[in-house]
């Protein structure tokens, strides 16, 4: 039995190209500019008066070097949209299909669920990955382009974790389109990756040794932290990591069984 | 044998009825037309048979399989075509029909052959086609291999008259071929002219299937005279009038009509066969008044 339909991926690929690129061109550009800045905002960050310092602090303080301010600036802005745009193609995968209603020619030919399944998740895969390296490709060319040597064992370290993340946050939308009915609007897998968002930061943000200090686990975004991964010592946080590989594990196992039986009526 | 059976399907979307009760048999090689207003669940039942959605209860099988369990190989001897055909909108006519052709198995050979019957450009990108062009994508890539069963949804919606008339001769060259089609329309007119059997279904329910033949053999000829005047005879009924004329079903020996007609001081006499409209309509006002 094929698993993968390689002429189905062509086909998808070419059908997402434009979106995937303007998304992956318009991330890298900026990332490239955040960087090449730098030596600008060195004067900026020195202008800021000491009682901010605390504030700052909870988002990785003052920069001290071209890795820092990377990853107070760019590599959160990277984390943040590129989520958004994981949890899109994730979800855009099954759902542009009953949206843009190809499903209804595309569902009648002899190809098992299972491998259209297969298909799209690597599909969706791939876009994520062409996202990850072509912006940390145009990170790279910042560095390189303020002269700035650079740690580069964190920061593919901080490219692999946020890649992982992304492809997380891809596949728990693909999942969620899949047990969702059809037709559901697509805005709502924006929902995930926001909020997981806004909980990192409200962790970021608490010393609180509580409840307010267990919010760290309930999101992705804390593992592949670049403040952690980038400026402070890094320690991986296991359980955040082992919560969202299982939920996305889950999710995806769930998803192909509900696919197998879904119904695609307009 | 049969190509497709269906036995007392029924389809609900939550509370929303797709289709009550369907009960039918195709036979291999016949064009089967499955007839009836908008909203009769006549896409409903198209679709459980192509494994897009599932019946609620009852059983479907098209070549003795089940549609949704063994979709992949039931669909590999199947052309659809949906109401409203939709197609990756990047691609050219050309590389959605050579994909369709490459998922069916088969060489890419009618492609050329179906777009000049239809008269579809290979080259245009399918986000430029207009309703009608695209209608015609969705019938070649119904049709690019083969198949031993064409399930149509109002092929002919959207086409222009010329094409229409091409695309019931294609499907004329297809059933001479030995391809079994079934195809929902609520156009009686082209269902006449191509189908051997039809099932006519109202608000889910199948309420009549018959043979073109057996139809066109009840023998129902609409008589109009001018001016309007009452008649009696035994087999004539009348069905209405206007200021002008009277309108009335017979059924009957003709010369027991005529006979009586020359009797009297007409203006004028109209008597024709009854069309599968009118056939139609008489069946469901049946329905109603049961």
């Amino acid at each position: 039995m094929k698993l993968l339909n390689a002429d189905l991926l062509r086909m998808e690929l070419r059908r997402d190209f434009k979106g995937l690129l303007t998304w992956t061109l318009a991330l890298a550009l900026s990332m490239y500019v955040v960087i090449l800045i730098y030596p600008m905002v060195i004067d900026m960050y020195a202008a800021i008066p000491p009682e901010f310092y605390p504030m700052m602090e909870a988002f990785g303080g003052i920069p001290d070097t071209v890795v820092e301010y990377y990853a107070t600036e760019g590599g959160m802005m990277l984390q943040l949209f590129g989520a958004i745009f994981a949890a899109l193609a994730g979800f855009g995968a099954i759902n542009r299909d009953e949206r843009e209603r190809t499903a209804e020619s595309l569902y009648v030919l002899p190809i098992r669920r299972t491998a259209f399944f297969v298909t799209k998740i690597t599909r969706v895969s791939l876009e994520v990955l062409f996202f990850i390296l072509v912006n940390a490709v145009a990170s790279y060319l910042g560095f390189l382009s303020v002269a700035e040597t650079i740690d580069y064992r964190s920061f593919l370290l901080f490219t692999g974790l946020n890649g992982v993340v992304l492809l997380m946050f891809a596949w728990l939308c693909f999942a969620m389109a899949c047990l969702m009915k059809p037709n559901a609007k697509q805005m709502s897998a924006i929902a995930i990756p926001f909020v997981l968002y806004v909980i990192s930061v409200i962790s970021l943000l608490t010393s609180d040794d509580g409840i307010l200090g267990y919010l760290k686990y309930t999101t992705p975004f804390t593992f592949s932290d670049p403040v952690e991964i980038l400026k402070a010592d890094f320690r991986f946080e296991w359980i955040s990591f082992t919560v969202y590989m299982s939920l996305t594990v889950i999710a995806t196992i769930a998803a192909w069984r509900a696919f197998q039986k879904r119904e695609f009526a307009f | 044998m049969n190509v497709i059976s269906i036995q007392n399907v029924k389809k609900y979307y939550g509370k929303n009825r797709g289709l009550e009760d369907a009960t039918l048999e195709v036979r291999e090689g016949e064009i089967y037309g499955f007839v009836g207003p908008n909203g009769s669940g006549k896409t409903t039942l198209i679709r459980i048979l192509t494994g897009l959605i599932q019946a609620t209860s009852g059983s479907a099988e098209v070549f003795g399989l089940t549609p949704g369990i063994d979709s992949a190989r039931i669909n590999k001897d199947v052309g659809y075509m949906p109401g409203e055909s939709f197609f990756y909108g990047e691609l050219k006519v050309r590389e959605v029909l050579a994909f369709f052709a490459k998922e069916y198995g088969v060489a890419n050979t009618r492609e050329n052959e179906l777009a000049e019957i239809l008269d579809l450009d290979l080259e245009k990108r399918i986000s430029a086609l207009s309703f009608g062009n695209r209608k015609k994508v969705g019938i070649a890539a119904a049709m690019l291999h083969r198949p031993k069963l064409l399930i149509l949804d109002e092929p002919t919606t959207g086409l222009d008259p010329l094409v229409q008339r091409t695309f019931l001769d294609l499907l004329r060259a297809e059933k001479a071929a030995g391809t079994t089609i079934f195809l929902s329309s609520h156009n009686l007119a082209e269902v006449q002219k191509v189908c051997d059997r039809v099932a006519f279904v109202k608000e889910g329910n199948i309420i009549l299937v018959t043979s073109m033949d057996d139809l066109i053999k009840q023998k129902v000829k609409k008589v109009v005279i001018t001016p309007a005047t009452d008649i009696t005879l035994d087999g004539l009924v009348k069905t209405g009038a206007t200021e002008t004329e009277a309108n009335y079903d017979f059924r009957g020996r003709p010369a027991d009509l005529l006979a009586r007609l020359a009797s009297l001081d007409l203006a004028d006499v109209v008597i024709r066969d009854a069309t599968l409209e009118e056939l139609f309509i008489g069946h469901y006002e049946k329905e109603e008044e049961a």
